[in-house]
């Protein structure tokens, strides 16, 4: 079902994020989705995530709808030119998939491919506006579609803690205007910063689903912080990470950290969406920790 | 090299208000830049807008040092200026925007390229910078860009009559590159046994 | 601040050139003396490392060059057609240089061509000078946009709706040290309070067919054919000859007082024939010079002698002795001013001899004497008849073929019969049809005399270039036309040599242009010599805007006036207001190849400059100084402002000097 129709009906939305096979055998990323699938009411499929290279996301998605499984199909820009990218939309629609999370992608250099020649043929923007003109019944060209135009909800990101703030609000107005319905942020670890990025976003009117990243330990918050944009992973986390090495080897600490943290942002806005990152088993823990339910 | 045409007048007149000076460069105008043009519709300008704040010519806007310097005779007509709009290639727009960071700095001109490095003539060679030359197994004919693929193991089957399929006007590179490598020998084995992939990082 | 280097090209790696080499045994090594850096050095590039690798690997090396823009496919042409013996000995010719360089090589030569270096991507396209910023030639500039920082080059993805979310500390995610673009671009919009209007703006598409085939194809293949229409190099600047191409010749009454320069050719000074107080009559010769090249000068009124002093000069540096004369508006014409005969009665010596007597001199600018020109021991089979009048803004010449065409052509016969040939051309730009026209029509049913159109392009005018262009004779580096028995003349000598000849008038009044930015009333005037500019410049209502100039003589190669009182003289043909050429100081040259593609005498202006500022003036000889026609093209395309006629002038003047 689309997020749109769920957030009008007043629903809190929960999601969780998988990441395709380097591969063809779906069936160990097929459990996983299971495993999280009664706690959250869409599973985003990544899209070569960081540029290493893996399978479709589109036949991930279909995969998780025979399942039964409600997916977000992530799109990026990188890899394909909007010839491809249009029919990958049409293709969604054909399949059934209600939910698009619309990014512009990591370089090319940033992944396993590096010499790979980077498209960025459209970016997030321009994307968004291609999926309207498609749900208009035209493609980019202007052409007239045969039969029923698609229908999606659109989805995008946002980095609500990134420094400095304004580029992204920036842009965040602009994917508005091209028909962003709702956003998945970046990971958040700084409640304040998320709450004053909540209430100048406010003013937009479109529902935000605040990231989470379980932190599998000091060395990961650490990395993030000099390398990942956008994320600051404050210093006390930082200790609480360090402070019992077994307990957060076990995954324990980061799942309470996530938690605590899915608590005081629920009543800042609209959803949460989890990056397990391979730790797809202690979705559950968390949210039972954190005590919300999925309401589907 | 660079060539320089005009943006449709539609485009450039919402530019124009009461407080725009005109910019232009003619350091390329023997044959990138259309001063003709530009002179043509200048005075159509002044006509729709008597008010136009001015003129200035900047040659070589792309020089920064120098045109830091220039700036400088023209310092009162650039403050009574609140936007500015500038007849050059995409490299003097920039420097002058650059320069004159607190003012609105708008392009008047659309910038293409053409193929050649040096000098005024462009060039009946292209090279893209590809930092990977391969010229020496394909008889001295760029595959990167006489090819319209950039194709670099050998032809696609578009080609007929000897021209590409996205172009009557031009030759299929690898047709030509094949008729070479005929004429001069040896290098055609090594070309069949070798797979070629682009490393785009080089040329990024 | 150290200039950018954007040399286009890196040697390959050992390895990699190893393998290229493997099977050539015998290499002619060809290298590109690289553009846009700074010209610094003229050393050869690095070649060392290619020759160890040849050593090592018990390679040969047939020879070597080192040559300036190597893509320059006309010069480069002409330079391996001298070194033919030298590469048909090598089994490959090795080239380090950018891609079109080697392409280059590959197109003209016959033999294995073997790339030695990688270009080097530079991420978008830089100027004409060595700056930072860079264009992506995308053909649809958002420059307006995004307060003109480019997002296309500046962006590592070339987003063009805003930033993606990858930066961290305002660094890009491909490299820490890459600015993130965009928040370079959101900054200044806000700093101008124009980021609403981008969020309001459509999203934006790129068209990447903007550069198409055809698109491409049209604008290289005119600009190559415009570029060596004719002969190589040369401009095509503005004419703007419409502002006085229909003003009909009139005549200014002559003034009070006229300064008669009594050097108004090249060649010796006359020596003054009359002096303070002495009575002259219009026409009077009132200097002569017993040297072998000079030319007489007459007084251009009836008056009385104020003065023979000393008096600044239009174009020569130093103070020329001058006569100055009182006119006494009688008008009295000197007794020697009578026919001396006509076309049918008159000999070839009757014809020099007019010539010489009333002074005349090429009057196009150069002023050299025409009875010397004429009188040559060199096989003369053609008279050509400069009607190209390339500079812009003049138009004394057209005017005068539209006015007074069968006097031009009697002139023109008279020259030929002077010089005993049976050929006269006259050749015109084709920018100039009614003068075609009427000179056609002149001429329609005369086997000796024809009329030639020309393309448009300067310097046209250029004795050598014409010759090329009309004849297609090629005028020997350093030679004279007459070696290739050819005589050039210009329009309004061709008209004195008639008046000469039919009313025996001196050469003592002319047709100048005043034209240009700030000239109340343009026109094609008749003017007698020894006339002050400032005179001229208060009856034309001349005001020189700032930043403009005026100029005796053509826009391009006339000679800046700043001192007014000045007179007319036998070779002025424009007195123009142009846009000044700025006087900040030259950039150093950053080898940005344009002078050596505009000079029509296939020099390499820029190393010309390097060598003058060097001093070294042996070099600056070989590298062909006096072949330089001081046309100014390089100068007026030069992208580091270097006064490079200037220097020519001057490089030229030390090197005679150093050789008496």
């Amino acid at each position: 079902m689309k997020f749109t129709e769920l957030t009008k009906n007043g629903k809190f939305i929960i999601t969780s994020e998988l990441g395709p096979p380097k591969g063809f055998h779906i069936e160990k990323a097929l459990h996983e989705a299971e495993v999280v699938w009664p706690y959250v009411n869409a599973i985003n499929v990544t899209d070569n995530q960081s540029s290493v290279m893996r399978l479709g996301g589109l036949a991930m998605c279909k995969a998780l709808l025979e399942k039964n499984i409600e997916p977000v199909f992530q799109v990026t820009c990188r890899d394909r030119n909007r010839l491809a990218l249009q029919s990958d939309i049409l293709s969604a629609a054909l399949f059934g998939i209600d939910n698009l999370l619309l990014l512009t992608g990591d370089h090319t250099t940033l992944g396993d491919h590096k010499d790979a020649k980077p498209v960025f043929d459209l970016d997030s923007v321009s994307l968004t506006h291609m999926v309207k003109q498609l749900e208009a019944g035209k493609d980019l060209a202007g052409n007239i579609l045969d039969g029923e135009p698609p229908k999606f909800c659109k989805g995008a990101v946002v980095s609500p803690c990134a420094e400095p703030l304004d580029p992204q609000l920036f842009k965040m107005e602009k994917k508005i205007k091209a028909g962003i319905e709702f956003f998945q942020t970046q990971a958040v670890y700084e409640v304040d910063k998320f709450d004053k990025f909540m209430k100048r976003v406010k003013e937009f009117g479109v529902p935000v689903y605040v990231g989470i990243v379980i932190l599998k330990g000091p060395g990961m918050a650490k990395f993030m912080n000099e390398n990942v944009a956008g994320i600051n992973v404050p210093q006390e986390l930082i200790e609480e990470l360090k402070k019992d090495k077994e307990k957060t080897k076990s995954g324990q600490t980061g799942i309470e950290i996530a938690a605590r943290l899915i608590k005081d942002l629920k009543p800042l806005c609209q959803g949460v969406h989890l990056m397990p990152l391979g730790w797809d088993d202690k979705v559950p823990q968390i949210l039972k920790l954190s005590g919300i339910t999925v309401d589907k | 090299m660079l060539i320089t045409q005009l943006k449709k007048k539609e485009e450039i007149l919402p530019f124009l208000k009461a407080k725009t000076l005109l910019v232009a460069c003619f350091g390329c105008k023997e044959v990138f830049f259309p001063e003709k043009e530009y002179q043509n519709i200048k005075e159509e300008f002044k006509k729709l807008y008597p008010d136009l704040s001015g003129e200035i010519v900047l040659d070589y806007l792309c020089n920064e040092d120098y045109t830091a310097k220039r700036l400088e005779l023209y310092r009162q007509e650039i403050e009574k200026a609140e936007t500015m709009v500038v007849f050059a290639c995409g490299v003097g727009v920039q420097t002058l925007a650059g320069l004159l960071a607190s003012k609105t700095v708008l392009a008047g001109c659309d910038t293409f390229y053409l193929p050649g490095f040096s000098g005024f003539t462009p060039s009946s060679y292209d090279c893209e910078q590809c930092g990977e030359c391969r010229l020496s197994s394909t008889a001295g004919i760029c595959p990167v860009t006489a090819c319209s693929k950039g194709l670099l193991n050998g032809p696609c089957g578009g080609a007929k009559n000897g021209k590409c399929e996205v172009s009557k006007i031009k030759e299929c590179g690898w047709e030509n590159i094949m008729n070479k490598i005929t004429t001069t020998g040896k290098v055609a084995e090594k070309l069949k046994e070798s797979v070629s992939i682009r490393d785009y990082k080089k040329s990024q | 601040m150290p200039k950018l280097d954007f040399t286009k090209y890196k040697l390959k790696s050992k390895e990699e050139l190893a393998d290229i080499l493997a099977l050539k045994k015998r290499i002619f090594v060809l290298s590109c003396n690289k553009c846009f850096n700074e010209l610094t050095s003229d050393l050869e590039p690095e070649t060392a490392e290619l020759n160890i690798l040849l050593n090592e690997t018990g390679k040969t090396a047939t020879g070597s060059r080192a040559l300036d823009f190597l893509c320059n496919k006309f010069l480069t042409e002409k330079t391996l057609s001298g070194l033919k013996e030298e590469v048909a000995g090598a089994d490959a010719v090795a080239v380090i240089a950018c891609g079109v360089g080697v392409q280059t090589i590959a197109g003209i030569l016959n033999v294995p061509v073997l790339p030695i270096a990688d270009s080097v991507f530079q991420g978008g396209y830089h100027g004409i000078s060595l700056n930072a910023e860079k264009c992506g030639a995308c053909g649809e500039c958002y420059l307006t946009l995004t307060g003109g920082i480019c997002p296309v080059v500046d962006c590592s993805k070339g987003l063009i709706n805003g930033p993606c979310g990858g930066a961290k500390n305002g660094k890009c995610e491909v490299s820490k040290d890459k600015d993130c673009a965009w928040e370079n671009i959101y900054n200044r919009l806000k700093g101008q309070n124009r980021e609403k209007v981008f969020i309001l703006q459509e999203p934006k598409l790129r068209n990447y067919n903007k550069n198409s085939a055809e698109f491409m194809d049209s604008y290289v293949k005119t600009i190559q054919a415009k570029r060596n229409e004719g002969f190589y190099g040369g401009l095509y600047p503005e004419e703007k000859k419409e502002l006085t191409e229909k003003l009909p010749i009139t005549k200014i009454t002559a003034p009070e007082i006229v300064s008669i320069p009594l050097q108004q050719h090249a060649g010796a000074v006359c020596e003054a024939l009359v002096k303070k107080g002495d009575k002259v009559k219009a026409g009077q010769r009132i200097g002569e010079s017993k040297a072998a090249i000079s030319a007489f000068v007459h007084s251009s009124v009836s008056g009385e002698v104020l003065a023979v002093e000393p008096k600044k000069h239009p174009l020569l540096p130093e103070p020329v002795l001058t006569v100055v004369i009182k006119n006494d508006k009688r008008d009295e014409v000197s007794f020697a001013v009578n026919s001396k005969g006509s076309l049918e009665l008159s000999a070839k010596e009757d014809i020099l001899k007019a010539i010489k007597e009333a002074g005349i001199v090429g009057m196009g600018g150069a002023q050299f004497p025409t009875h010397i020109k004429l009188n040559s021991n060199k096989p003369i089979d053609t008279i050509l008849l400069n009607g190209c009048e390339c500079e812009p803004l003049l138009n004394a010449d057209y005017r005068l073929m539209v006015e007074k065409p069968e006097q031009i052509i009697l002139g023109l016969k008279l020259l030929m019969k002077a010089a005993g040939v049976n050929k006269g051309i006259i050749a015109v730009e084709d920018n100039k049809p009614e003068a075609l026209r009427i000179l056609k029509a002149k001429v329609e049913g005369d086997l000796t005399v024809e009329v030639v159109p020309v393309k448009t392009k300067y310097p046209e005018g250029a004795e050598r270039m014409l010759i090329k262009r009309v004849l297609n004779r090629e005028v020997p580096r350093g030679g004279l036309p007459l070696e290739v028995g050819v005589i050039v003349n210009n329009i309004g000598t061709a008209l004195a040599v008639y008046k000469a000849v039919y009313t025996g008038e001196p050469l003592i009044s002319r047709v100048v242009t005043v034209a240009g930015e700030g000239v109340e009333k343009p026109g094609n005037y008749e003017i007698k010599t020894g006339m002050l500019l400032s005179e001229i410049v208060n009856i034309c209502g001349i005001n020189i805007p700032s930043n403009y100039e005026l100029k005796m003589g053509g826009a391009i190669m006339g000679f800046v006036q700043t001192d007014f009182e000045v007179p007319v003289i036998k070779g002025t043909n424009g007195i123009v207001v142009v846009r000044k050429k700025d006087d900040l100081t030259a950039e150093p040259c950053i080898k940005c190849g344009r002078c050596v593609n505009v000079c029509p005498m296939e020099l390499k202006p820029h190393k010309l400059v390097f060598y003058a500022q060097a001093e070294n003036w042996e070099k600056v000889e070989n590298e062909g100084v006096f072949n330089c026609i001081e046309c100014g093209c390089c100068e007026d395309i030069c992208s580091s402002k270097s006064h490079m006629v200037e220097i020519f002038k001057k490089s030229k003047k030390i090197i005679r000097e150093r050789k008496k």
